[in-house]
């Protein structure tokens, strides 16, 4: 069974479409990217699927369970959690403070949550900073305590978007091998990158939107051998 | 950047034994000063970190900055003096009623007011405090209207028969503002130190964030808003048996709105001791500046001749123009010391600390 299911979801601002008649699954344990030209609507499809807009039509229904009318903290809670494409550090508190917010999702203990947040931490390679202020870490470091927050809510399903951006070569590696590490955890992602090379290094399975609408979906390799997708991309001749 | 060096889990031993010495000696205060104006002023400033302590919870922690505070604090002080003087209920019962009226307000407006963000809920949470003055203004027959309630008898309070007090004199009112000081400071340090102070944080830093983090925005900002409010009716009720006189134009006014913030941004949003800090600062200093009382130091002193010029100014020309001096001298407090008289403490001794490195 499919962990994610969009069925038919169209978004519409005003007279704007920002996403119309998307459906695409998402199974167990791999890695789903979702791609597209600027403005394509992946960051709004991230949206609707997580509560923050109510999709206009259609349904999306997670782990057999639809999130019609779900506010976001619900959907973390039966989890299902998104990192932002401009980081949201809780700047004046500590990094490790950070964590703990979302680990105290599943506890009510702090102690049990620092705990777990240290682990996460570690994940992330970031246990050497917990005592420091959020809003004093550096982009690369912002973004790592972007995913290690979100780890602490104990996710089925992740929704990473562009956690790359605006990285180095270097750190960008770092997150491709946090990706794939909590792909080892089990965990499912969606991510969305604006980088074909790492996507298609990281993905398993690949959706392209384009004008908020599904033009492609397939393995890396259908993608780069499909040609409305490299129109979309290039423009056609 | 700097590391924080934060202890969360445990307090230290010096500041623990300060702390319980200052608790002590104020305790032991009235029994050494029979000086009524040192107790009024001391009274005074207790109920002013009550309602600045109070605000913080919503302000400080939580982020969602009420400028109609004195909405609960009237709400405290209307309850317990209608019920005392319409219906002879003691004020320390009275009090419990003033919490629920409190309580009540706090979940309406809160059910409004949570759906507007940032500026637009600070517009809104004046615009109740606006109504409820002004209803409480209008509705002569419950609450006298602009003639205010004037207290004429307060009932002994007697446990079993033997007599505790009769608040003949202002001790048993200092008495009640330190035990409410202590109280609200008790909430501040266990909020700060439990799952309820995290996700406050978390909704004043980023509510999006905190909010796909399994944070339900609603609640957990009418969480905030119901403790703050039922606290600052504390700081009403006290206030009003204390003072034994209220009208819609002194417990329900903008002003005090805007003191209660005041004293909060003053000492230092958002910490345990900033609106401590802040009472300590804002009270003695309007005193100060209502009785001319550095004017007068300073001609008594010799240094500033009574009958020179400058003499006769601070005399007859600056004593009243108090409000206006004590305005000036917030703007500057605020403009030199933004996070707070604290938070200038605090990077002082931080850079004293990196000196001696």
């Amino acid at each position: 069974m499919a962990i994610l299911e969009i069925k038919h979801v169209s978004k519409f601002f005003g007279g704007l479409s920002a996403n119309s008649d998307v459906s695409f699954e998402i199974q167990h344990g791999m890695i789903m990217g979702l791609i597209g030209p600027n403005g394509a609507g992946k960051t709004t499809l991230f949206n609707c699927i997580t509560g923050y807009y109510p999709p206009s039509k259609g349904d999306v229904v997670f782990d057999g369970r639809s999130m019609h009318g779900l506010q976001p903290d619900k959907v973390c809670k039966l989890g299902m959690a998104r990192t932002w494409q401009k980081v949201r550090p809780l700047a004046k508190m500590s990094v490790v403070d950070n964590v703990m917010v979302g680990a105290l999702c599943r506890t009510g203990s702090l102690k049990i949550a620092r705990d777990m947040a240290m682990e996460q931490l570690k994940v992330v390679g970031l246990e050497h900073r917990s005592g420091f202020l959020a809003g004093g870490l550096p982009i690369g470091e912002r973004k790592k305590l972007e995913v290690a927050r979100v780890l602490a809510t104990q996710p089925k399903l992740l929704l990473l978007d562009e956690v790359m951006g605006g990285l180095n070569p270097a750190e960008s590696e770092d997150i491709i091998q946090l990706i794939l590490a909590i792909k080892g955890l089990g965990i499912t992602q969606m991510v969305i990158e604006h980088d074909m090379k790492t996507i298609m290094r990281i993905s398993d399975r690949i959706v392209v939107l384009n004008s908020g609408e599904k033009l492609a979906e397939g393995s890396p390799q259908e993608i780069v051998s499909n040609p409305d997708v490299v129109a979309a991309y290039l423009g056609s001749e | 950047m700097k590391p924080l060096f934060k202890n969360t889990t445990g307090i230290g031993a010096l500041p623990a034994i300060t702390g319980l010495l200052v608790v002590v000696l104020l305790f032991l205060f009235p029994r050494f000063v029979e000086n009524t104006y040192a107790l009024h002023i001391m009274i005074l400033i207790f109920i002013s970190i009550v309602m600045g302590s109070s605000w913080n919870l919503l302000g400080g922690y939580t982020g969602q900055y009420s400028v109609g505070h004195c909405a609960y604090f009237g709400m405290g002080a209307y309850t317990t003096m209608m019920l005392m003087q319409f219906r002879q209920i003691p004020p320390w019962l009275g009090i419990w009623c003033g919490m629920v009226a409190a309580l009540v307000v706090a979940l309406i407006i809160g059910s409004i007011c949570f759906r507007l963000r940032g500026p637009y809920f600070v517009l809104a949470s004046i615009a109740v405090a606006e109504i409820l003055r002004v209803s409480a203004l209008n509705l002569k027959n419950i609450t006298n209207g602009a003639e205010g309630i004037l207290t004429t008898e307060i009932p002994p309070l007697k446990i079993g028969g033997a007599l505790i007090t009769d608040f003949s004199s202002k001790v048993p009112f200092y008495y009640a503002g330190l035990v409410f000081v202590l109280l609200v400071i008790l909430v501040t340090w266990l909020l700060q130190n439990s799952k309820l102070g995290y996700y406050f944080q978390a909704i004043r830093e980023d509510q999006d964030a905190a909010h796909s983090l399994g944070i339900s925005l609603t609640f957990y900002k009418n969480v905030a808003l119901s403790l703050s409010a039922v606290l600052t009716s504390l700081a009403g009720s006290l206030y009003a048996v204390y003072v034994g006189f209220i009208d819609p134009s002194t417990v329900l006014a903008l002003d005090l709105s805007v003191q209660i913030v005041l004293i909060c941004i003053i000492g230092g949003i958002g910490t345990i001791f900033g609106p401590v800090i802040g009472a300590l600062v804002l009270v003695p200093l309007s005193e100060a500046l209502r009785s001319n009382m550095i004017g007068e130091s300073l001609i008594n002193s010799g240094i500033v001749k009574a009958d020179s010029a400058f003499g006769s100014f601070l005399t007859e020309n600056l004593s009243h123009a108090h409000v206006l001096i004590y305005g000036v001298l917030v703007v500057v407090v605020i403009l030199f010391m933004p996070d707070g008289v604290l938070g200038f403490a605090k990077a002082l001794a931080a850079r004293k600390r990196k000196e001696v490195v």
